[in-house]
């Protein structure tokens, strides 16, 4: 091995570390995070139309209890979810700080209703906790992925699950 | 969708809507032109564009072999744009264009719905093209002329036939289409005329063989019946050949006697002005040119519709549809701000005269949106035309198709899925109205030729399709016999009234055909038809009476996405109720209702029982009120079953735009809980509308 060689491979080296570093450090996403109960969710911004209060729900029969009925959201009928019903929490009466999240994922549009938004956080990848064995499994058939943060554990939603997966229900109290 | 090009992807759609247009005006001019038995020079020129063009969009895709295909018929065309006046005989190049016309449209509904799309070999129809160039051009030798003997006889410009004397007249006579047995007609005629005229010598007549052969039928269809007669009255003779039997229009193709030329006209006379004009031309040439006189007349309807043509547009429907939407959502938040309630109490002179102008621009704007998605019947009408042409052509069925009023709007949806039950019922009437020989017609004193009648006209938020024939009628008898076979009668046979029976036929499992012929009598009954136009919230009756004729009638609302409703309130939802079922709104007394053995609760009005549906109960609705005396009762009735809706209050009657229920909702029965759908109130609330026939139905 002559030393070009091996200077090259060090600048290799170099290189691969920093892009590594580079990733870590690198935004991903932002995720809206909210309380549901004491528990602190989130959701992808990208899948976000819009936060709004909670409108009047015209009551539709023939529905699962977890979805509340319909709202008008600018002139569009939208179904809304209640998360604490989804999540087999005990349902709670909505005050002014309630609230619902328009969201969107190929095409379909649904209102989730949340107990309360807290804000918008940029998503590293550094935060993003490796522990699969708390993904994808009973209660937490819905989430994405766990965020550690400095103020504690996030749970990022799969909206796609949320929306289609006919089973949604977690359980009852 | 089939596999084209690389880089063709995204012009397929294109290609499939423009051919597909092109190719209806193709049609829609050789109608035109076929009752009118010829072609103006526009005409010609016309359905030679469509041809190029076709040939070129095709050739971009890369389908050759429509290409090829449309490659032949523009050079047919080519050679009657250069030489009109060759084109003595139509009849087989409107056969040819016809079936070109069909294989094409047969192609590219392939391309657009299959997915391993693989071309047609259309040789045959080019070939057949090809001859027909040939023939066209009178190059066809005399073996392949064989096959129609005339046509290469009358191609040759002159169609005098030979050996005729100087002042013989000779003329071509036409016998109504499928009128059979030609040539004893011609025979007929013959005698006929020797009979009524004295004085006349018939010279010759083409085909001579008429008595002994059979063939000699299909050569009078193609080429028409050629007769060359001296008599010194020709006016006479002409008049005794109109007057025959079954003879459908005569031309004088050459005269040299002494009778001025205006004689000729049993076709559509051209204006007086252009009659004039026509006379001294005629005169001049005494060999009939290519009718340059008669052009006026068609070019001033082609250029009328040809200036109609540039100011349209096509839009994609999905945008008409955010328009809509955009609109909707203009006028709720209109009523927002103008009936904000910060507002109250505020004296604002200046702002409620904006604020009612605003308002009248948004009345304007809605309804010019609401216009915009209104499309004439033409287009469904005019394809009628064609199938019932063919089925003419196969029946042998003397059938004129008479359309009024197909310039009414109705909402775009609606049309597109008008065509199959139009197609149904015309097809129908043609086949099963119509009698099956003209002499059962003249018998029963009719005109030889059937008319159905294809008509549209609105009235009151509703249009009114009425497909009628001057047909046999419904034999009553035989319905009810069938029925009775079929299983379907429901009470005694002396207890049904006549239009009760003639509805009977719309009725799922009946069909009084027991031949199943190509057109109708396929196991696709008169209900399927029903119940596709009760899906778009039309109906269909019946009226017929026998010997006379039969009408089916279609009724639909002017829009799916408008509906007049009853607003009602139960417990604090809304409801829609479509104002078209309800029969009465009223308020009961508690001894006025029975209780059957289950506990459901029924109401006697004018000696009808009709079950009672507490709305909250229904719909799991809490409500303040439960007593029968405090709220309101519905009479509704739909498919002649009727269901009494017990609400809270009415609150009245609005109009309002229809929506479907979110996508995400569709996994879930709701349409089976008796409701169609959903609607925006003008205060931002929802309100649930309510399907009766599924109402009706849960009871």
């Amino acid at each position: 091995m002559d030393i070009k060689e091996l200077f090259a491979k060090q600048e290799e080296m170099k290189r691969k570390n920093l892009n590594a570093k580079n990733e870590k450090e690198s935004e991903i996403t932002k995720v809206l995070t909210f309380f549901i109960g004491d528990q602190v969710y989130g959701i992808e911004i990208p899948m976000v139309i819009e936060i709004i209060g909670v409108p009047h729900i015209t009551v539709v029969p023939g529905i699962p209890y977890y979805i509340k009925g319909i709202i008008n959201v600018r002139s569009k009928v939208v179904p809304v979810i209640d998360m604490r019903s989804r999540f087999g929490k005990e349902e709670k009466e909505y005050n002014e700080r309630t609230n619902t999240i328009i969201i969107e994922e190929s095409g379909v549009t649904v209102g989730v209703i949340v107990d309360e938004v807290i804000g918008v956080i940029p998503v590293y990848q550094k935060n993003i906790a490796n522990s699969p064995d708390r993904i994808g499994v009973n209660d937490n058939k819905f989430i994405k992925y766990l965020l550690e943060m400095q103020d504690g554990i996030k749970l990022v939603l799969d909206v796609a699950k949320l929306i289609y997966d006919g089973d949604m229900f977690l359980g009852e109290e | 969708m089939a596999k084209v090009e690389p880089g063709m992807e995204a012009m397929i759609d294109t290609y499939i809507f423009e051919t597909t247009t092109l190719l209806e005006q193709l049609d829609e001019i050789l109608l035109r032109t076929e009752k009118a038995n010829e072609f103006t020079e526009e005409d010609i020129n016309e359905i030679f564009r469509i041809m190029h063009t076709v040939k070129g969009s095709s050739a971009m895709m890369g389908f050759e072999n429509l290409q090829m295909l449309a490659h032949k018929g523009e050079d047919m065309f080519f050679i009657i744009r250069e030489a009109p006046e060759k084109m003595t005989d139509v009849g087989f190049v409107y056969d040819l264009v016809f079936q070109m016309s069909d294989l094409f449209k047969a192609e590219i509904d392939m391309i657009q719905n299959d997915d391993d799309y693989e071309p047609t070999d259309f040789s045959e129809m080019i070939a057949k093209l090809e001859k027909g160039a040939k023939m066209l051009k009178g190059e066809l030798d005399e073996t392949e002329a064989a096959a129609a003997p005339a046509a290469g006889a009358s191609t040759a410009a002159p169609a005098v036939p030979e050996g005729v004397d100087a002042d013989c007249t000779t003329v071509r006579v036409f016998f109504e289409d499928g009128c059979k047995m030609e040539n004893i007609r011609a025979f007929m005629l013959i005698n006929n005329v020797k009979e009524l005229v004295d004085d006349v010598e018939i010279v010759k007549y083409i085909p001579e063989d008429i008595e002994s052969n059979q063939d000699s039928a299909n050569v009078i269809i193609d080429n028409g019946f050629i007769i060359s007669f001296k008599a010194p009255d020709v006016k006479a003779v002409l008049s005794a050949i109109e007057g025959s039997l079954n003879v459908q229009s005569y031309e004088v193709i050459d005269s040299n006697a002494a009778e001025p030329e205006e004689e000729k006209a049993p076709e559509p006379a051209p204006a007086p002005a252009a009659q004039a004009e026509a006379a001294p031309a005629a005169q001049a040439a005494p060999k009939p040119a290519p009718k340059p006189a008669e052009k006026p007349k068609p070019e001033a309807a082609k250029s009328s519709s040809g200036g109609g043509k540039q100011s349209l547009i096509s839009v994609n429907l999905q945008k008409l549809d955010q328009l809509h939407d955009i609109v909707g959502e203009i006028i709720t938040t209109e009523s927002m701000v103008i009936s904000n309630p910060e507002l109250e109490g505020l004296r604002l002179e200046s702002f409620t005269k904006s604020a009612r102008e605003l308002r009248k621009l948004t009345d304007e704007l809605q309804d010019t949106v609401m216009s915009i998605r209104m499309v004439p019947l033409t287009g469904p009408f005019q394809k009628m035309n064609r199938i019932v042409r063919d089925m003419k052509v196969k029946l042998g069925k003397d059938v004129e198709l008479v359309i009024e009023g197909d310039t009414t709007e109705v909402d775009k949806s609606i049309v597109d899925n008008l065509n199959d039950p139009l197609m149904h019922l015309v097809r129908n009437a043609v086949d099963h109205g119509i009698e099956d020989t003209t002499e059962e017609r003249v018998a029963r004193g009719k005109p030889a030729k059937g008319t159905v009648k294809l008509s549209a006209m609105s009235s009151s938020g509703e249009v009114v399709i009425t497909i009628s024939d001057d047909g046999q009628g419904i034999d009553t008898d035989k319905v009810i016999q069938k029925a009775e076979r079929n299983g379907l009668l429901t009470k005694p046979v002396s207890e049904y009234s006549e239009r009760e029976i003639q509805n009977m036929i719309l009725l799922p499992g009946f069909s009084t055909n027991d031949v199943v012929t190509e057109y109708s009598g396929r196991g696709v009954g008169m209900d399927v038809v029903k119940s596709n136009l009760s899906k778009m919230g039309g109906s269909l009756t019946v009226e017929s009476k026998k010997g006379e004729g039969t009408s089916f009638i279609i009724k639909i609302p002017l829009t799916l996405a408008i509906v007049d409703g009853m607003e009602i309130m139960v417990g604090d939802a809304e409801f829609t109720v479509p104002i078209s079922v309800i029969k009465e709104s009223f308020i009961v007394k508690r001894d006025q209702i029975l209780n059957d053995t289950r506990r459901g609760e029924m109401i006697m009005i004018r000696g009808v029982c009709y079950p009672m549906l507490r709305l909250n109960e229904k719909f799991g609705l809490p409500s303040d009120v439960n007593d029968i005396e405090d709220g309101i009762v519905l009479l509704i009735e739909s498919e002649n079953r009727g269901i009494c809706l017990f609400a809270d209050k009415l609150i009245g009657e609005q109009q309002v735009v229809v929506k479907p229920f979110p996508k995400y909702l569709s996994q879930y029965d709701i349409k089976g809980q008796g409701l169609s759908g959903c609607t925006i109130m003008g205060d931002g609330s929802i309100s649930l509308i309510i399907d009766v026939n599924t109402l009706i139905g849960t009871r």
